[in-house]
């Protein structure tokens, strides 16, 4: 019988999926509905200091070989998001992954002490949120001192909460910024972000998205995901969470063998339902006992073996 | 064949409904099933669900202007472009018996039970139209609901056409003489909210269209999703039948701003 659970930093999760962030994640029964689907872990949207609406529609598209979207961080705020975030992890029976982002590096420690107040099991800092850079100028995970000094802070007031670190694929090298972020303390990595892009209508003669720019997601990113984690799980001993264009078992098990040690599952929703974490986990099942793999552990990184 | 890239069409045709209501129509048999909904981009403005309706062979939707992306939307003339995404979201089911069924439609609701007050017809079902309006000049589509044969309980709130007072009101005094198989609503919650009070005593079945602010309509930002069951309102809903509708506890109470803050009703 194949096993699905992970050990993730220190933390069990039933099967290696998690809910990405910024999909689905707005209330604590948006994410017990995804738990009902079979999801191992999820990850609520992303919160900053202040009440935030985003950009105006269109936010979110298909542009045909993937989605793309610029919603723009629409949070609630701090104060609020923890008490969701506490309302979630009362409701969930798995694991609730906080997430927060903010304009500068001492604002995001901010944010990130006042989620913490809920001890969740792990907190991802969302250094690399492509769709923000008119507000907040460049995101920090394209810059190594900037990764550093937000998740040294962040470090220093976690407690028991995993840190993990998302970074972006827009990037001269995202294994410095990742060798960065380890040796920072952060407890794992999240990669990729969507890659920043822009969609033009030839008949309206103007970008799709309010925000022109937007990050793409889908398919059509996986082998950008896929290059990000095998050259990461080379250049560091933390665990990543390996995201982007995870559609169906054999996606996550490519990303596995890359050497994510869990999976992030977003665009998927779209492609294939809301139930696509338990067709995932099926495939998975099924590939593993096929193969002969006993547990998703004996397949993490083997691509490396060859 | 669903849109999920903004579909341009340009605008064929624009009907006056009254003074603070127009009608867009174009020139594609736009995809969709009764109750479902479109995503409108408004180039340069926003992009908000619409009803899809079919008048005369034609599709076209309704816009009250309220905001500035509609009222934006209420200068554009014959040839301007607009995006159509969808369709998208859940339907109304209509069984294939003879029985009356009945409507309530309060506000711009009519749109969204155009199409299925048209299927209703081809089998000359007799199809009763509760339709409401702050006055007569306000009342939707009257002209083809008439043309299409629907019978008509017509309720203003200032007496200018029919029973003066609420749809919800003479729906309530009227139901049990008319014995609807189902009963179809889409209006303002708050009337939605009396007229499903009325079918679960009276233990009528019925079907509502609920509204949430909505972003990518397909499913995965979850800005629409109902408490406590999660519901999205762009994929299991927006139409809801009695049952699902008793689980959805947010329903007539309170509704989540794009930020995701939530809203009670006054």
């Amino acid at each position: 019988m194949a096993e699905l659970s992970v050990n993730l930093a220190g933390i069990k999760l039933r099967n290696p999926l998690i809910l990405a962030s910024g999909i689905m994640g707005v209330s604590t029964a948006s994410m017990k509905f995804v738990e009902k689907n079979g999801a191992g872990a999820v990850t609520m949207k992303s919160i900053g200091p202040v009440d935030r609406v985003g950009h105006k529609n269109p936010t979110v598209y298909s542009w045909g070989e993937g989605l793309h979207n610029a919603v723009g961080l629409s949070n609630p705020g701090a104060q609020e998001g923890r008490d969701h975030l506490k309302d979630m992890m009362r409701t969930l029976s798995i694991p609730v992954v906080a997430s927060c982002f903010a304009d500068t590096v001492d604002n995001i420690a901010k944010v990130a002490a006042t989620m913490l107040e809920a001890k969740p099991a792990i907190l991802e800092l969302n250094l690399s949120c492509p769709n923000t850079e008119d507000d907040f100028g460049r995101m920090f995970a394209l810059d190594v001192k900037a990764t550093e000094r937000a998740v040294t802070l962040v470090k220093k007031i976690a407690g028991k909460t995993k840190i993990f670190a998302k970074l972006s694929p827009d990037t001269a090298d995202i294994v410095d910024i990742g060798k960065a972020a380890e040796a920072a303390g952060a407890d794992g990595l999240t990669a990729i972000n969507t890659l920043s892009g822009l969609v033009i209508d030839v008949h309206l003669k103007r970008p799709v998205l309010t925000n022109k720019m937007g990050g793409l997601s889908g398919p059509a990113i996986k082998p950008v995901a896929v290059r990000a984690v095998y050259n990461l799980y080379k250049a560091v001993k933390i665990p990543i969470i390996g995201t982007g264009g995870v559609n169906t078992g054999e996606d996550a098990i490519e990303l596995i063998m890359a050497g994510a040690a869990a999976i992030g599952v977003g665009s998927a929703i779209y492609y294939r339902g809301i139930d696509v974490f338990k067709k995932i986990t099926d495939e998975m099942k099924e590939f593993m006992e096929k193969e002969g793999y006993k547990s998703v552990g004996e397949m993490r990184g083997v691509a490396h073996k060859s | 064949m669903q849109h999920d890239k903004p579909l341009i069409l340009a605008i064929q045709k624009v009907i006056t409904e009254n003074a603070r209501v127009k009608s867009f129509s174009f020139d594609y048999d736009f995809p969709g099933k009764p109750g479902q909904f479109v995503m409108v981009w408004i180039p340069g403005y926003d992009e908000k669900p619409f009803g899809i309706v079919k008048i005369d062979g034609k599709f076209l939707i309704t816009v009250a202007a309220v905001g500035d992306s509609t009222k934006a939307l209420h200068k554009m003339r014959v040839g301007d472009k607009l995006g159509f995404r969808g369709p998208y979201g859940s339907y109304f089911s209509l069984s294939k018996s003879k029985k009356p069924i009945a409507m309530v439609a309060g506000g711009y609701g009519m749109a969204s039970l155009a199409l299925l007050a048209q299927e209703a017809r081809k089998s000359r079902r007799d199809v009763h139209l509760f339709l409401g309006a702050r006055n007569k000049n306000e009342l939707l589509y009257l002209s083809w609901a008439k043309k299409i044969g629907l019978k008509l309980h017509l309720s203003t709130d200032d007496g200018s056409a029919g029973f003066k007072g609420y749809n919800t009101d003479l729906f309530a005094k009227e139901v049990d003489k008319i014995k609807p198989e189902k009963v179809y609503v889409v209006g303002p919650e708050i009337m939605e909210v009396k007229v499903a009070k009325t079918c679960y005593e009276k233990n009528i079945p019925f079907e509502v269209s609920l509204e949430r602010y909505m972003k990518c309509g397909f499913g995965i930002c979850g800005q629409c999703c109902v408490d406590p069951t999660g519901w999205r309102m762009c994929v299991e809903g927006p139409v809801l039948n009695q049952d699902q509708l008793s689980h959805v506890t947010e329903f007539g109470k309170y509704h989540r701003t794009p930020s995701g803050k939530i809203i009670h009703y006054k």
